[in-house]
């Protein structure tokens, strides 16, 4: 890992050195060249925080008042000011939910000043508002769930969740399984993050959602677009960061403990963290988290409908050492799933499985029960994670991360064995087991003549195999992937440029079963790739309050063993890969090219919104649609679905609003579309969102003091989603059922804080689908047997825990 | 400069942390026969007249398991008027050698129901066979022929057997559905 800082003069000393060597050297070398402060060239940098949670504050303005200089604050929470003459200053640092502050500076040298903001009390209740946060200065849209915006999702899966992101759909399948898509790409294009490491579950079903307890989250954010330089090829329609908070660094044991009911499928919902850390030792500090969830029969209106329970337990626990200069991170957490699938879709012949489509409500219907029958999916997902820094001196920041998953689903059928020593086994007709190896190495270096950025390695490692007596449906598989990335940010005035390289090299070795002609074989392959990935953008503050965004991205991704070689049936659904179509060479690898463009309008006292348009074109678009007429086993007919590979253009705009109405109304709007055409057939892309709007309106309760609620407020929402008229032609003939109709739902939320001694209890009530509407969504896919979720009320209690001695433990 | 030293040990052995990761060789072992999953990839109906003559045998086969090649299927061309003695073997070809599902059926008979339904045809099944609980099972049947079909149609007999462990009463509706087959069928 060689690197050039740019423009630097003293190259001798590189090449030879080791790499180690030389990021402890770099850094001495660097600082003998700070320029003389004879002229206006001071820098003055810094990080800025929340002083009770230590967490970075992005997006944080700094100002200096004398010279009304400004900056925003990176993801990181680190500021940069440039061109300072020396002197001394006043600098404001503000950011919404917190109290401003104001700091005398005295500048002779480059200046390394951290801030640490007070929650401010009355502006917080601003803070939930949302739309009104500040992005974080990246060139592509980006939204951020933050923990209020995250309260109110509590309970849901992660896929769930983000569809508050506005832009953000899933792919679902009944109540239990959200595969979170983002511009109209989901699965091997959405790359998740979980806590710093990239999420390698087993992504080769529609229903396989995420394997991640979004609890251990308190904050998602979601980057639309492609981030492939950073985040790898995979990342070509959008990142998911599942984040938690940073580790307690003030002694004392604190927590949190979350509680969730839901009405309509009797789901409970319990998560609790405890977090501390030691006075005697204030480097060290440990976190345990665990979350229990479980769901019976979903209610559509009018009917139970059948084996739609699920359950989960997960945990979750970190040990981390924190200096100044170096730091490092143990973390683990296990996450275990079992999921009921709807026996709707398990039908005799065609023309029962024609019939089962066109009926209104499945046949099989039944009671309210927590009992989860066959079939189902049972997911157990373990993660353990080292991460670490070093600051290199002055010169910049060196970090690791180094994760191994095991990821191991077995997946029931409907059907046991006839043979009763076998049933009596209870073994899954599919029990897979994926391990993957990551890691990554990450140098960022310092601001430099406005200059920031980043070099990395990252690698992967990944196996994939079925137990004895599985069937097969992803072949034995062997993958390694390594990468070389660098980033940087160039910041001049109110403009900043961002530029990215990537390298990926990867080698697939697949052996794959076959019984062709009834004669059983191994076919092994191999295939090596070699994926470019670029970016360029800008951000430009054309205003205090409006900034513009543009991004640009060229990215290559070799196409993903599901996408090549699923063959069979997983849950009454048949699958076949590109490869085995007949007729079909191997899939070629795709490439993609994305536009953004987003304007935001912020920190306006009425009226903030942000709008984006995109369009991104895949030459050689990998995507799933149904086979005509279905599969035929000897059980009947399943519904079936191929991989295809066209090219395709989607272009879109999400555009959202608020509008603060009085000091207590505020208006809040959001809408989506989506538009994917295949360009090479000239058609509609089959299973692109449907277009939807979102309009709010929430009213903040006043506070009276020495009352015992605070905090409070009441919301109306309803929301609104078309049918989806753009589909491929002859529709009827190319999927099993045409696009069900839009629909408009309901909701309301109430919530308050009850302060109960000194327990600030927050809690909330929560209506979804109030009017009991019938409906079906074109993403999910029970769509074709049954109707979503009827009426749901949700409460929810978060109680933050402290039991330090110094605050008397409150807890009564 | 103890610090400076300790420093620099962290920081060498956070930049060879990413090579430490086991990449433990798993990578010699191929898939084998899934000798454990059970699969019927073969349903053969054979169908001796009563009088004596040539059996007739319905057979639907799919060796290469789901999707692949397409199942192949023969239908049967019965004479009017005609009583035939039917007897069902299902077998799992992927097995070496192929195993005999029918005898896996007849043992846990009590568990197993078949249902034979003929439409747009004059096919009438009758079951003879009975479990231990007295209850019908349909491995050994008799066909009944009628009037021979309208010229140029075909009827089909669909032919399904139900997995009823434990809740089998004499009906098609508890239990799952283990075979579901169509077989163009029609008598001239």
């Amino acid at each position: 890992m060689f690197f050039r800082t740019p423009g630097r003069v003293r190259g001798r000393r590189a090449g030879s050195v080791l790499a180690v060597a030389l990021l402890c050297v770099l850094p001495r070398l660097l600082w003998a060249q700070a320029p003389a402060p004879a002229d206006c060239a001071l820098l003055l940098s810094g990080r800025v925080q929340d002083h009770e949670s230590r967490l970075a504050l992005a997006g944080a303005t700094v100002v200096v008042l004398e010279t009304q200089q400004a900056t925003q604050t990176e993801p990181d929470g680190h500021y940069h000011l440039e061109s300072l003459c020396p002197g001394t200053y006043h600098v404001q640092v503000s950011f919404i939910g917190f109290a401003s502050e104001v700091s005398e500076v005295r500048l002779t040298v480059a200046t390394y000043r951290d801030f640490r903001l007070h929650p401010d009390a009355v502006v917080l209740k601003g803070a939930v508002i949302s739309g009104q946060r500040v992005a974080a200065p990246t060139t592509q849209a980006t939204a951020t769930l933050s923990e209020a915006d995250l309260q109110q999702t509590r309970g849901q899966t992660l896929g769930e969740a983000l569809q508050k992101v506005n832009g953000v759909t899933a792919l679902q399948t009944g109540p239990g399984i959200f595969k979170p898509m983002i511009h109209g790409l989901h699965s091997n294009r959405v790359t998740i993050l979980n806590n710093g490491v990239r999420q390698e579950g087993q992504q080769w079903g529609q229903e396989h959602g995420p394997e991640i307890d979004p609890f251990l989250a308190s904050q998602l954010t979601v980057v639309k677009g492609a981030a492939s330089v950073r985040y790898g090829s995979d990342a070509v329609g959008g990142v998911v960061l599942v984040q938690p908070r940073a580790l307690r660094d003030s002694a004392g044991v604190g927590g949190e403990l979350n509680l969730v009911g839901m009405s309509n499928n009797g789901l409970g919902a319990a998560s609790g963290t405890v977090e501390g850390n030691l006075r005697r030792l204030p480097a060290l500090s440990w976190r345990t988290q665990g979350t229990v969830r479980k769901a019976g029969t979903m209610r559509a209106p009018g009917y139970y409908l059948k084996n739609s329970g699920f359950e989960e337990g997960n945990f979750s626990g970190a040990v981390g050492w924190h200096k100044p200069t170096y730091g490092a991170e143990v973390f683990y957490s296990q996450f275990n799933t079992r999921i009921g699938i709807l026996p709707a879709a398990h039908v005799g012949n065609q023309q029962d499985f024609l019939l089962a489509v066109a009926r209104d409500r499945p046949l099989e219907t039944t009671g309210f029960s927590y009992d989860i029958e066959r079939a189902y999916q049972q997911v157990q997902h373990d993660v353990l994670k080292f991460s670490g820094f070093v600051k290199t001196g002055n010169a910049g920041r060196l970090s690791t991360t180094v994760a191994q998953q095991v990821d191991a689903r077995d997946e029931y059928d409907k059907y046991r064995p006839r043979n009763d020593n076998r049933a009596a086994l209870d073994r899954p007709a599919l029990s897979y087991t994926n391990r993957t190896s990551t890691a990554e190495l990450l140098w960022e270096h310092r601001a430099w003549r406005g200059f920031t950025g980043s070099v990395g390695l990252a690698g992967t490692y990944q196996f994939n195999r079925y137990a004895d007596g599985s069937r097969q449906f992803i072949p034995f598989y062997t993958n390694y992937v390594g990468g070389l990335f660098w980033l940087e940010q160039w910041r001049q005035g109110s403009w900043l440029l961002e530029g990215g390289l990537r390298l990926d090299q990867r080698d697939l070795q697949v052996k794959r079963a076959t019984r062709a002609g009834g004669v059983f074989g191994v076919e092994e392959s191999r295939f090596q790739y070699t994926t470019p990935a670029a970016s360029l953008g800008a951000v430009y503050d054309a205003s205090t309050h409006l900034t513009l965004r543009l991004a640009s991205g060229l990215t290559q991704r070799a196409p993903a063993p599901n996408e090549r070689f699923s063959d069979g049936v997983h849950n009454a659904q048949y699958e076949l890969g590109y490869d085995l179509v007949p007729g079909n060479g191997p899939a070629r690898p795709e490439t993609a090219l994305n536009l953004g463009f987003t304007a935001t309008l912020h920190d306006n006292p009425r009226l903030n919104g942000e709008l984006t348009v995109y369009q991104t074109r895949i030459r050689g678009f990998l995507y799933q649609s149904p086979i005509l007429p279905p599969v035929v086993n000897i059980r009947g007919v399943l519904a079936s679905w191929q991989f295809q590979q066209t090219d395709a253009t989607l272009r879109g705009l999400d555009v959202s609003g608020s509008y603060q109405l009085t000091a207590r109304w505020l208006l809040a709007g959001k809408a989506a579309m989506v538009r994917g055409r295949d360009t090479r057939q000239d058609e509609w892309l089959i299973f692109m969102p449907a277009d939807r709007a979102e309009l709010s309106v929430r009213y903040a309760l006043p506070n009276r003091v020495g009352r015992r609620l605070s905090a409070g407020y009441v919301q109306v929402l309803g929301t609104g989603v078309t049918r989806q008229t753009r589909v491929p032609r002859n529709y009827a003939e190319r999927d099993y059922r045409l696009p069900p109709n839009g629909y408009g739902l309901l909701g309301l939320e109430a919530g308050t804080t009850l302060h109960w001694g000194r327990l600030p209890l927050e809690l909330s009530v929560a209506g979804a689908n109030l009017l009991n509407q019938r409906y079906r969504d074109y993403l999910n896919r029970y769509r074709y047997f049954a109707d979503e979720m009827g009426r749901n009320v949700t409460l929810r209690l978060r109680v933050p825990l402290e039991f330090s001695r110094a605050k008397s433990a409150p807890t009564p | 400069m103890k610090n400076l030293l300790f420093r620099s040990a962290f920081l060498a052995v956070l930049a060879a942390s990413p090579m430490l990761t086991s990449c433990s060789d798993d990578n010699n072992d191929t898939p084998t026969p899934d000798e454990e999953n059970e699969q019927i990839t073969t349903l053969r109906y054979e169908l001796t007249p009563v009088g004596g003559g040539t059996t007739l045998t319905a057979q639907y086969r799919d060796v290469d398991g789901d999707g692949g090649a397409a199942p192949v299927i023969t239908g049967l061309t019965l004479a009017p008027n005609t009583t035939y003695t039917g007897k069902l073997v299902l077998l799992d070809e992927t097995k070496n050698p192929a195993e005999d599902i029918s005898a896996e059926v007849k043992e846990e008979a009590d568990e197993h129901l078949f249902l034979f339904e003929a439409t747009g045809t004059n096919v009438t099944v009758t079951r003879t066979d009975k479990d231990k609980n007295n209850l019908e099972v349909g491995l050994e049947t008799t066909v009944q022929t009628g009037a021979a079909n309208a010229a140029g149609t075909t009827g089909n007999l669909k032919i399904t057997l139900r997995h009823q462990p434990g809740t089998k009463d004499g009906t098609a509706t508890p239990g799952d559905t283990d075979v579901a087959v169509d077989f163009p069928t029609a008598v001239r």
